[in-house]
């Protein structure tokens, strides 16, 4: 008796969860945290640096956060910026997650741009119902396609995929310069390459209109929700997910468990892909209407830093994707107010991710936000 | 050149890493020393190495005391560590490894590689090592690469030399070799630390015995007097049995038949050159042989890693040759791999993710695209519990326990399936006796069942003591069968079969 | 957690106490939005940035721009500035036509002006300005036809809409026109009037696009290059400058590029001028003293709205003969006794 009732309180112990850690606190939250403001104390001294007088200065900041936050419409500014950069994060997360390293994402927006434009503009008089799902769904699955490209190379033939994605994303563009100038694709009228307008039925509504007009908030909110859950649903909570996360952490351990590398690879690939087409068709449906060349606007390229700083997880892609698109927003802000050119933004985005690839030297500038000190004792 | 720790006590936040700790090292002499993973011994010797400097007591060398104030300053002090993993650069050749930092250079920089091989001959002729000082470090073997670790530090001028666990990557006739360079290190004067686990080695080759556990000095003594037994609770603070406990031998119907089968390396090469053999249900047949004769190569072919290119293997009455490793784990084969770290298990994965490994997808774990974690967290205690996996928690990474407990994470693992035939390889190689002597229990175990269990491994003695049948490789064959039911194992006709000698 | 929350609402709240009084000083206020070429392309954003420029020194207006990076940012840089206090909002590019449609249609009382879009119906709060710049360029095709030794006269365009090709049909007719005179056989690569199809770079951005592209037209024998993709042709310029000009001319378009590109100055042999810098700053003072009305204003040669630019170092160079015959066709383009192409 006595021997159960002992069994069972050290099963308890053992399934007790350690207190999150401090350290692992600290990693995630506080240090991404300082990451941002010592990179927004820099972008003020190369401003600085550049004879931008202290005032200027602090009206930019305040631009910044007056453009992001600071109104309805810098807060949907802020969202839409947000949309395209978590779906297409949420699949290079993905992609991390499995051990893949997929700079393809910005091809594959493009590719899901083009499908989404394609569906979009052909199939008028459709109900919006099927119409609008049917073109994100397009967009999707020749984004999951593209990627999937990469995926099968490397499981067939071993070539790498930041290699072949590199590639496909410069076929990507060439496709869509191309594809534009076809007479079917073609906006009737122009000469120029510029796609023909999606349709009314196949466009993600827009959301906040009746307050006002000019606000470009749309219906991808709620794909970008969906697809967050969606994500850490398939990451941590099915068979499928556990396969991806232990084929990127392990490839030896994942075939040793019967795991078959090679599908893997597609599968995770694909579904990358999948999200990736969606930020474009996202993007297509929701923001521009047509596709032109350059209209992915690196996207695929800022996805790969926002995943990064999401730390490869589901809801950390999502604050990493919230704060670009602040970023992205305040500082459309921040050049009509103080005139600070808009590279300022790019530059402290860049350097948000350099302080957060480097915790020791945020850890050494703000000693006093951290339980240890820095440097690790064995 | 004597070296005398006194009082040392090292801390780590609350961790006691050494704790009042005495030790003489002498000129001339071997000092073992003995202790389980984790018990201080590298604590000790990164303080004696000038890595770590201790919270309380002195380092006296001839009796004066001196400080260390960085890494440099235990070899610059005549104090040399040999590391367990070897720090050479693969693509030089041994001098240009040896003389790596202290380069011999003349006028305007100039390496004067002349001089530097010439030195290491010297070097290597004094001690007896035979390395060849313009062979490059890849196209060695491990036993010599040791050797030009011991090279360097010599090279170095040390009088102290610190070997860290140095027979774990070596074959049984390497470390016979390897134990006559030790003697002629100490003939020459030297003092040499050897630090091991290994209880019979530390008896083969120690003048002096000091025991370590807990970060305290635990026994002392002379390997004439002291037995394997004696030492085995010194350091681990209880009894240790050595003979695994067994069943009677009744052995069932075949399961595993191996069919005249050849498996290729990558490059072509044959690494199993027309094998057959079976077990039976009930029977433990261990595999002998020195390391990269096609043990593993054969281990692979069978739990579905490698590709058999001809010959057949049956498993239940299935033919299995081409089957998936999946289909083979549904079959009932459990698999402990070689190299737990490379495939065993996921460091950065916590142990509940890693107790199901290769079961997630089961109908107990799993429902749909779903994996049902809270029967996984709780199976996962209980297998925590059952198999003595000491951890706070199962939501620890498993790269947070020790090698022992890793290793019984994945023995666990494989054993807790429903099996009919247990592949072990390796399944107790750098674990302390404590840790060995339950996985042996286990395997044990499963025999009794009336599983069939394959153990590879490069101790012969772990062969001998649990095998009821050996089966030696050499050279992708199957050279010798011993049956150890019919009488006492003859270890010498094995060893001699392992070296490739016709019976 | 706790300091750093603290820390931001401190340091916003401060710097809004310091900084945010300050609003603008002006009573009208003028904002721009860029092409992506960027504001500084020494081309066609700077000419139109010039208006707003002169409008704040003659005027004592407050202005304002934002650059598009990309295509997709037209209508986001529209959008903050409508939540500004803009007076009118001027939109720099064909490109932006569909972005300024919308805005305009959905902000009925804000004022808006674009360069080089006209629309049809009109816009009543849109004002286009659009430039009859194949004038200006007829005359530097008759010039680059008299000028080159190669008899071949080389262009490329950024994107194929009309207010680039109108430069390089201008082009092409004034060669035209030139070897129906004399009685040569000028060639020009890069752009067919009839097929309408010829040489782009696809972007408005790339100066290693401008090089390349007027490295293969030098490779097929043009001496002179007008490259029509805003700061593209600087990269043109750069060719030429390393070349020498007795082996590549360029003849700059928009403003008049020996000003804007000093240090390249002496490759230009002349510059196409599209006098937005003018159009813009009268479009401000319309909008300022309330006789703005949306609808097209076009600028010709007529009204100084196009024009070629001087030769500057090539003034010694042109032959007075060729000079005076320019002058001629300049006289014959206003009064309608010539035609531009057709």
């Amino acid at each position: 008796m006595s021997d159960t009732t002992s069994q069972s309180s050290l099963t308890e112990k053992l399934l007790q969860r350690a207190a999150p850690g401090r350290a692992e606190f600290e990693d995630l939250v506080v240090v991404p945290i300082f990451a941002v403001i010592v990179a927004l104390i820099v972008g003020a001294f190369i401003m600085l640096a550049t004879a931008v007088d202290i005032t200027t200065i602090g009206r930019s900041y305040v631009a910044l956060l007056q453009g992001s936050l600071g109104s309805l419409n810098a807060v949907s500014e802020t969202l839409t910026a947000a949309i395209p950069l978590v779906l297409a994060g949420l699949g290079l997360a993905l992609g991390f997650r499995a051990g893949l390293f997929n700079i393809g994402a910005e091809g594959q927006v493009v590719v899901g741009g083009i499908a989404a434009v394609i569906v979009g503009f052909s199939m008028p008089g459709l109900p919006w119902i099927i119409h609008m799902p049917l073109a994100l769904l397009a967009g999707a699955v020749a984004g999951g396609l593209y990627a999937s490209i990469a995926g099968y190379l490397r499981a067939a033939t071993g070539a790498h995929e930041v290699i072949s994605t590199i590639m496909l994303n410069l076929i990507s563009y060439r496709l869509l310069d191309y594809m534009l100038g076809l007479s079917w694709m073609q906006r009737p009228g122009r000469s120029d390459p510029v796609s023909k307008s999606v349709v009314s039925s196949a466009e993600l509504p827009r959301l906040l209109t009746d307050i006002d007009p000019n606000l470009r908030l749309h219906a991808g909110i709620f794909l970008m929700i969906a697809a967050v859950i969606v994500v850490y649903w398939l990451l941590f909570k099915t068979k499928t997910g556990f396969e991806f996360r232990a084929s990127g952490e392990n490839p030896y351990a994942a075939r040793y468990a019967g795991i078959r590398a090679s599908l893997i690879i597609v599968l995770a690939m694909g579904t990358a892909g999948a999200l990736a087409g969606l930020a474009g068709a996202n993007q297509v449906l929701g923001v521009l209407d047509r596709t032109t060349p350059g209209f992915s606007a690196g996207i695929g390229f800022n996805a790969i830093s926002v995943a990064l700083l999401g730390r490869s997880h589901p809801i950390g892609v999502l604050f990493a994707g919230l704060l670009f698109g602040a970023l992205e927003a305040g500082g459309r802000q921040m050049q009509v107010d103080a005139g600070v050119s808009i590279d300022l933004i790019g530059i402290i985005q860049s350097l948000i991710i350099v302080f957060i690839a480097a915790p020791l030297l945020v850890r050494a500038i703000f000693p006093w936000g951290f339980a240890r000190p820095a440097g690790r004792r064995e | 050149m004597d070296v005398e720790l006194r009082g040392i006590t090292k801390r780590f936040g609350p961790v006691t890493a050494n704790d009042n700790v005495n030790l003489t090292i002498r000129a001339g002499e071997v000092l073992g020393l003995l202790g389980e993973n984790g018990a201080g011994k590298s604590t000790m010797m990164n303080i004696l190495s000038g890595l770590y400097a201790p919270d309380e007591g002195e380092i006296l060398i001839d009796g004066k005391p001196v400080r260390f104030e960085g890494p440099g300053d235990g070899i610059a002090a005549g104090i040399g560590m040999v590391h367990q993993h070897f720090m050479l650069v693969p693509v030089f050749t041994v001098a240009e490894n040896v003389i790596l930092g202290v380069e011999p250079t003349g006028r305007l920089d100039y390496l004067d590689i002349a001089t530097a091989r010439r030195q290491v001959r010297d070097i290597n002729e004094k001690y007896g090592l035979q390395v060849n000082p313009d062979a490059l470090i890849e196209d060695l073997p491990v036993g010599i690469q040791q050797r030009v670790e011991i090279l360097k530090v010599l090279f170095r001028s040390a009088e102290v030399l610190i070997l860290d666990e140095p027979t774990a990557v070596l074959t049984p006739q390497e470390v016979e070799e390897f134990f006559g360079i030790v003697k002629s290190l100490r003939d020459a004067g030297k003092a040499v630390v050897f630090i091991t686990h290994k209880l019979h080695e530390i008896l083969a080759i120690s003048d002096r015995i000091n025991v370590l556990r807990g970060g305290r000095i635990t026994g002392e003594g002379d390997p004439k007097s002291l037995t394997e037994n004696q030492l085995a609770e010194m350091m681990v603070g209880r009894p240790v049995s050595f003979d695994v406990a067994r069943g009677p031998f009744k052995p069932g119907d075949t399961l595993l038949e191996v069919n005249d089968i050849v498996v290729l390396r990558d490059n072509d090469e044959v690494a199993v050159d027309h094998v057959s053999f079976h077990v039976r249900s009930g029977e433990v047949v261990g595999i002998a042989g020195v390391q990269g004769n096609g043990q593993s190569e054969l281990i692979e072919a069978l739990t579905g890693l490698m590709h058999v290119s001809s010959g057949e293997i049956d498993f239940l009455d299935n033919d299995i040759t081409h089957a998936s490793v999946r289909e083979r784990h549904r079959l009932g084969m459990a698999h402990i791999p070689e190299d737990r770290h490379k495939s065993g298990m996921i460091g950065n994965f916590t142990i509940y993710e890693n107790m199901v490994l290769d079961s997630y997808y089961e109908d107990r774990f799993s429902n749909g695209p779903n994996i049902k974690w809270p029967e996984v967290l709780r199976t996962a205690a209980q297998y925590a519990i059952d198999f003595d996996v000491r951890t706070p928690s199962v939501y620890l990474k498993a790269d947070n326990l020790s090698g022992g407990n890793q290793q019984k994470m994945v023995v666990a693992r494989e054993l807790e399936r429903v099996t009919k035939l247990v592949i072990a390889s390796q399944p107790t190689r750098g674990l302390d006796v404590g840790s060995i002597e339950y996985i042996h229990g286990r395997l044990m175990n499963s025999r009794d069942e009336g599983d069939g269990v394959i153990i590879v491994s490069s101790e012969l003695d772990e062969i001998m003591s649990l095998s009821d049948r050996v089966l030696v490789m050499f050279d992708g064959r199957i050279v010798a069968e011993f049956d150890a039911i019919a009488g006492p194992l003859d270890k010498n006709a094995i060893g001699l079969a392992m070296a490739g000698v016709a019976a | 957690m706790i300091h750093t929350s603290r820390l931001l609402g401190g340091v916003a709240v401060a710097t809004a106490l310091l900084f945010g009084s300050i609003s603008s000083a002006a009573a009208f206020t003028a904002c721009q939005v860029t092409d992506t070429g960027g504001i500084d392309d020494a081309g066609f954003n700077q000419t139109a940035w010039k208006g707003v420029e002169d409008a704040m020194k003659e005027k004592g207006i407050d202005g304002r721009f934002l650059e598009s990076q990309a295509e997709t940012d037209y209508e986001a840089n529209l959008n903050s500035l409508l939540g500004g206090d803009c007076d009118i909002i001027i939109t720099v590019g064909f490109l932006m036509g569909d972005a300024t449609k919308a805005a305009a249609e959905a902000n009925p009382d804000q004022k808006f002006s674009i360069v080089d879009f006209a629309y049809d119906p009109v816009i009543p709060n849109v004002l286009g300005q659009v430039f009859a710049t194949d004038q200006g360029a007829f005359l530097a095709g008759y010039l680059a036809a008299g000028m080159t030794k190669t008899g071949t006269v080389g262009t490329f365009g950024g994107i194929n809409i009309p207010p680039v090709t109108i430069f390089m049909n201008g082009l092409a007719y004034g060669v035209a026109y030139y070897n129906e005179k004399h009685g040569t056989d000028v060639k020009v690569l890069g752009w067919d009037p009839e097929a309408k199809d010829g040489l782009f770079t696809n972007n408005f951005e790339s100066l290693d696009d401008g090089r390349t592209f007027a490295q293969n037209l030098y490779d097929e024998g043009a001496d002179i290059v007008m490259p029509v993709a805003g700061p593209v042709g600087l990269g043109s310029a750069a060719l030429a400058a390393e070349l020498g000009t007795d082996k590549l001319k360029i003849i700059g378009v928009d403003a008049d590029q020996y000003q804007t590109d000093t240090e390249k100055q002496n490759v230009y042999l002349t510059s196409v001028l599209k006098r937005m810098d003018s159009t813009v700053q009268a479009v401000i003072q319309q909008a300022m003293d309330g006789t703005f009305k949306g609808g097209v204003t076009v600028g010709t040669l007529a009204n100084d709205g196009v024009g070629l630019a001087p030769y500057h170092a090539f003034e010694d160079a042109v032959p007075a003969e060729l000079k005076d015959e320019i002058e001629k066709i300049k006289a014959g383009i206003i009064d309608g006794s010539i035609k531009v192409g057709g």
